[in-house]
């Protein structure tokens, strides 16, 4: 059990790790690069299938259980068997068939009358969540503070066509800000996490961290 | 009177933020628009490609119904853009949500402008993968696609038939949301290919890709509607991006009051605490 669970992983770990290294950078690995990355998104496609049971298992659990919320649970699965059935009937072409167009309720409809109006629904609820989170915790209670609310204040007005109107410079000053001092802070930032990524990918590799086993790192 | 204003009923704030939005889409009026340079780079590459007959541009479509009130307008004028000026375009996603966004975006603008799919255009779908997937389209995009969303063969379709790479594109457009997106294609795709890449995304996502601009990883980038609505003045066909400008900047002016407002009655009631000890 111990090689299962501990020593395979890591051999897996550690021999994709330096395959990926090595194809990367050997110019003549370059066949087996084709292969893995076949491979990875074999495996990428299976993980779907994984997410779907993790997801439909939690839902049916609070189902199960009558926990607080169970409802919207129960809408997961109505949603998840209507959209499954009608992909599957396909407008009476079949699954395997490419997406057959329809004038009814079919994949399309649901598509665009449900999913893409309930995403920009929830998209469009941020203005009124951010106009009011400004409102009670956007204060220039120190210096940086004040910079920032400044900063963002020029940044808001610059950005859009109203700004123009009240001074013909603030645009200007608002693609500064953002080209210059958040370019120099967002570059910073890059490199720290890129580092980071790096360190804790060779870390990986060569089974120092091995959180991802159900461990603490040594 | 301080104490009300500091703990002011949010249900106000959202009225507010509710006439700012509903109220200048009901009145119309004009507001100036001045496309910034990065957008402009965006038009500029696309317009250097108008003349040559070979030319395809592709454009991913990365991102899904949640920001599509974004990035939908973005696409819709880059098409137009494109079939203008006699310039092919292949499509791919690296997102499931995004298949029927894409496809409402190439057949509006195809039948505008009276373009035939698979010749003119083509969608070629999602595969899974993420970053890999740009991997695989530079090594063998036949491989990555063999067929586009109708079942067609990508090596049978006169505008994918002589595509072999990412190399083979003159112009790569990510339209992203998240991941997989920009990072991702400059990292797996412009890097290793070394193809001309630029990129639309989410007003919030936008200063994050500040320095690819400076390195020239991305040459030219449209941030949020407003990018979008600059794309559309350029291209001189306004439509929901241009419109949606005018609830979007009394939006912002309402916001900047609420914070100012927020600021002077924050600034009242510290002064306030701090005589009241003292009387």
């Amino acid at each position: 059990m111990y090689f299962l669970q501990r020593t395979l992983p890591l051999l897996v770990a550690f021999v994709a790790g330096v395959i990926g290294i090595f194809t990367y950078y050997v110019p003549v690995a370059q066949p087996v690069e084709i292969t893995t990355s076949t491979w990875y998104r074999i495996i990428a496609a299976f993980a779907l299938f994984l997410g779907i049971h993790s997801l439909l298992q939690m839902h049916w659990r609070r189902i199960r259980r009558n926990q607080a919320g169970w409802a919207f649970s129960a809408v997961v699965y109505i949603g998840f068997i209507v959209t499954i059935a009608l992909a599957v009937y396909n407008n009476g072409k079949g699954p395997l068939q490419p997406l057959a167009p329809g004038d009814g309720l079919d994949l399309n409809w649901m598509y665009t009358h449900v999913h893409v109006a309930g995403g920009a629904t929830m998209f469009s609820l941020l203005a009124f969540f951010i106009a009011s989170a400004a409102y009670r915790t956007f204060r220039a209670r120190s210096a940086e503070a004040v910079v920032l609310l400044v900063a963002a204040l020029l940044v808001m007005l610059g950005r859009v066509p109203i700004g123009a109107l009240i001074s013909e410079h603030l645009p200007e000053v608002s693609q500064w800000l953002m080209a210059t001092p958040n370019l120099a802070a967002r570059r910073g930032i890059l490199l720290g996490v890129s580092l980071g990524a790096i360190a804790t990918a060779l870390r990986i590799i060569f089974g120092i961290e091995r959180s991802y086993l159900g461990e603490e790192g040594q | 009177m301080i104490e009300r204003l500091l703990n002011i009923d949010r249900r106000i704030v959202y009225l507010a933020v509710f006439f700012a939005v509903c109220i200048p889409l009901l009145i119309g009026f004009e507001l100036p628009i001045k496309a910034t340079p990065n957008v402009r780079a965006v038009y500029d590459s696309i317009e250097s490609l108008s003349g040559n007959p070979d030319a395809v541009v592709l454009i991913s479509f990365d991102y899904g119904p949640s920001s599509q009130p974004e990035l939908q307008p973005m696409a819709l004028a880059i098409l137009r853009h494109c079939f203008s000026r006699n310039i092919r375009v292949v499509g791919v996603t690296l997102i499931t949500e995004a298949v029927g966004l894409a496809m409402q975006a190439f057949e509006t603008a195809g039948e505008e402008y009276g373009r035939v799919n698979g010749t003119d255009y083509a969608f070629l779908g999602f595969k899974a993968g993420g970053p890999i997937l740009i991997l695989n389209m530079g090594q063998d995009l036949h491989g990555a696609f063999p067929e586009d969303i109708r079942g067609v063969a990508t090596s049978e379709m006169p505008i994918t038939r002589n595509l072999r790479s990412l190399k083979d594109f003159d112009y790569v457009i990510d339209l992203a949301a998240g991941f997989p997106g920009v990072d991702e294609w400059i990292a797996y795709g412009q890097e290793r290919y070394r193809f001309p890449l630029g990129a639309g995304c989410t007003a919030v996502m936008a200063p994050d890709f500040f320095p690819f601009l400076q390195s020239r990883q991305l040459d030219g980038l449209i941030g949020g509607l407003a990018g979008a609505a600059e794309y559309e003045a350029l291209v001189g066909k306004r439509g929901m991006a241009v419109s949606g400008m005018r609830p979007q900047s009394v939006a912002h002016m309402v916001i900047i009051g609420f914070i100012l407002l927020g600021n002077v009655v924050y600034f009242l009631h510290r002064s306030a605490v701090r005589k009241g000890p003292a009387a």
